[in-house]
């Protein structure tokens, strides 16, 4: 009997010792980004060495993303969660967080990524006295600002750093990606200005504040809101009043989002003498905007078609 | 004065000038009363607004302008253990006879719970007072409904404000292909379908899935059991245990491509109440279509039916004795201009089977929450 035991142990270690050995030092990170844009930092500063899944696709807007149980699925499975912050996801990540049940992703925890903590200089940070009145307002601060390029490389640093803390044996290539990425974006950032140059001469007129931080980047001439009040349907006096003064304007440009509703800003851009451009806001919106970069490319290169239409 | 009393008098002087010294030093996160404000809890409050008349029901109950409902909520993480939701809900009692209806106001703990965050990847563990979780409907909270009351299917067998108990639920994410979730509790059985003077406790479990049916749609099936010591009739005593069965099938799309873009859900449930001492072969169901047709509007149509239900559980028709059998039928219209208000006009019709009893009315709802409200489930 005690020898029958022995072989057995014996054999359960053999067993063991030969499965220890078949896994590799550190399986892939398995990464759940919330939207995009993320997915696609994350993944070029993760290179192989991370599994992204992205729970918000780019064609959807990600205020408003369904709570689906399906997705806290994915989220169950997660090494580390990141996520845009400032509470874009307010509606829907807490929920499938807590559906989730994965203790690696609760807050404060190695595998809880807020990407706005590397984020400096937020725009349209409301004062202490904002409330509802104006809209559906974010407290801390546009969070849109994953389309700026500059602020997604201080990104794509802070992402490196916090792989490192999961995944110490490639920390330093993490942080070689993100400085790769980041001098691409330096190369690139001249193409994209010298590209939208004449777009940032012409008064443009956006849906929704989606476009703060790119606006930002290019230094566009915004003269205008469709939806006014963030996240509150425009009224027929605001779409008339803002279609009066535009008017006034030549070579008007109005920019909504792929999710946006384009029969107002098409409205608004015929009416005024305008034209519409549709924009990707996201990776992943369509229109060879599969990673970040093509993303920034597809946009430039769209408001510079736009800029020269009507010279 | 002796030194204890120094002591003491110190101590005093110090406890009291403390939280003004700190305060005036202006550390960050301190108020005037020195304590911190970023410890506290999201405190939102929803209040349900609701005027109805009915051509056939000529009770104060049913024709008048009223509160509804009012919740005030607060959510918070209590420590490295513990989060902790609580809601409590004023809502007007029903009147008795004498009284003037919409004069008293009731006050409901429907919720006070707290869950551990410590549990292994894939189970939760919650502890206190909540809704049932049992099927659709039951779990709502009543500004979430997808028309004004419950269904007849649901509110005949369990009543209007769903079944609150206080227990333990236990969940855990199941690993399957799909989502699927089984929920196991053990509570109280205070609720008005069970005896609230028994030691018993009610048992209950619940297995919901979900698959993804397209990029932009979802199917959900849950399967619902229930039972607890069954309540005392005055007229026929005790019934012996409570038990009860229910299923429900979901079906929801929502656009992807366009916020607020239009959105369709369609929801049925059936409960098949089976007390020990049963008559008749009671069953309730409902069927609930709810359309997004423009970015504010919503369009709601629904059916249900009550077959062989108490009257008791129905205050309107008190009077009326015996098993009864009521089909309806409903619609309505909302408008929710922003995510934190909405108008809501419908109507509906009740009708007994092989009885007198029939209803028509009509409501308009007035539903607005001020504060930091979490998002609704899915």
């Amino acid at each position: 009997m005690k020898t029958t035991m022995k072989r057995i142990a014996l054999l359960a270690v053999a067993v063991f010792a030969i499965v220890a050995n078949a896994v590799p030092a550190m399986a892939k990170v398995k990464v759940v980004a919330t939207i995009s844009d993320l997915g696609s930092l994350v993944q070029i500063v993760g290179g192989d060495d991370v599994e992204v899944t992205v729970l918000c696709p780019g064609e959807m807007d990600p205020h408003f993303l369904p709570a689906k149980p399906s997705l806290a699925r994915k989220l169950g499975q997660a090494d580390m969660l990141i996520y845009n912050g400032l509470e874009l996801e307010v509606g829907w990540l807490p929920l499938l967080i807590r559906k989730a049940r994965n203790p690696s992703i609760k807050p404060g925890t190695k595998g809880d990524v807020d990407c706005s903590a590397a984020v400096t200089e937020l725009l349209e940070v409301p004062g202490a006295n904002v409330d509802r009145s104006e809209g559906d307002v974010h407290p801390m601060g546009n969070p849109h600002y994953t389309l700026d390029p500059r602020r997604a490389v201080l990104v794509a640093h802070y992402l490196a750093e916090r792989l490192g803390r999961i995944d110490a044996a490639h920390a330093a290539e993490y942080e070689e990606r993100a400085e790769a990425f980041a001098q691409d974006v330096a190369a690139r950032s001249v193409v994209w200005k010298a590209q939208t140059a004449t777009t940032a001469e012409r008064p443009v007129i956006i849906y929704h504040r989606t476009w703060a931080y790119l606006v930002d980047f290019l230094q566009l001439d915004v003269v205008g809101e469709i939806e006014h009040r963030p996240g509150i349907s425009p009224s027929p006096r605001h779409v008339q009043e803002l279609i009066e003064r535009a008017r006034q304007m030549d070579q008007l440009l109005v920019v909504s989002a792929t999710w946006d509703h384009h029969h107002v800003s098409t409205e608004v851009a015929q009416r005024a003498g305008g034209v519409a451009v549709v924009l990707p806001a996201q990776a992943g919106a369509g229109g060879g905007t599969g990673n970040y970069l093509d993303l920034i490319d597809t946009i430039c290169r769209e408001l510079a078609a736009a800029g020269k239409t009507g010279e | 004065m002796n030194i204890h009393q120094r002591l003491l008098g110190a101590a005093v002087l110090l406890v009291l000038g403390l939280p003004g010294w700190a305060a005036a030093q202006g550390g960050a996160s301190s108020t005037a009363t020195g304590i911190s404000r970023l410890m506290n809890p999201s405190i939102s409050l929803n209040t349900l607004l609701l005027g109805q008349t009915s051509r056939d029901i000529k009770t104060h109950d049913a024709n008048q302008i009223n509160l509804q409902e009012m919740e005030i909520q607060f959510s918070s993480i209590v420590d490295p253990f513990w989060t902790a939701d609580l809601i409590v809900a004023m809502h007007p009692e029903h009147a008795h006879e004498g009284e003037e209806a919409g004069t008293h106001y009731a006050v409901d703990v429907e919720k006070a719970i707290v869950e551990y965050r410590g549990m292994p990847r894939g189970f939760g563990l919650r502890v206190g007072k909540d809704f049932l979780n049992f099927g659709k409907q039951i779990p709502l909270h009543t500004h979430n409904f997808a028309f004004v009351k419950a269904p007849v299917g649901i509110s005949a067998f369990v009543g209007d404000h769903g079944l609150t108990e206080t227990g333990v639920d236990l969940a855990w994410n199941v690993p399957l292909p799909w989502w699927a979730e089984l929920n196991v509790y053990a509570t109280s059985a205070t609720a008005v379908i069970f005896d609230g003077t028994s030691r018993d406790l009610a048992y209950g479990g619940r297995l919901s899935n979900l698959w993804d049916t397209s990029a932009n749609s979802t199917l959900e099936f849950g399967l619902s059991a229930l039972t607890g010591p069954g309540a005392v009739h005055e007229m026929d005593g005790p019934s012996g245990r409570w038990n009860m069965y229910g299923a429900d099938l979901t079906w929801k799309w929502i656009s992807g491509t366009t916020t607020g873009g239009p959105a369709l859900y369609l929801t049925n449930e059936i409960l098949l109440p089976d007390p020990e001492h049963k008559e008749g072969d009671p069953l309730g169901f409902y069927s609930h279509l709810q359309y997004r047709f423009g970015r504010q509007w919503w369009l709601g149509l629904g059916a249900s039916v009550a077959r062989d239900a108490e009257p008791e559980h129905d205050h309107d028709v008190a009077e009326v004795h015996g098993l009864r059998t009521i089909r309806q039928v409903k619609a309505n219209v909302t408008l929710a201009p922003s995510e934190f208000s909405a108008i809501r006009l419908g109507m509906h019709y009740d009708e007994e089977e092989d009885g007198d009893f029939q209803d028509l009315g009509a409501y308009l709802q007035v539903n607005f929450t001020i504060g930091s409200h979490p998002a609704h489930a899915y």
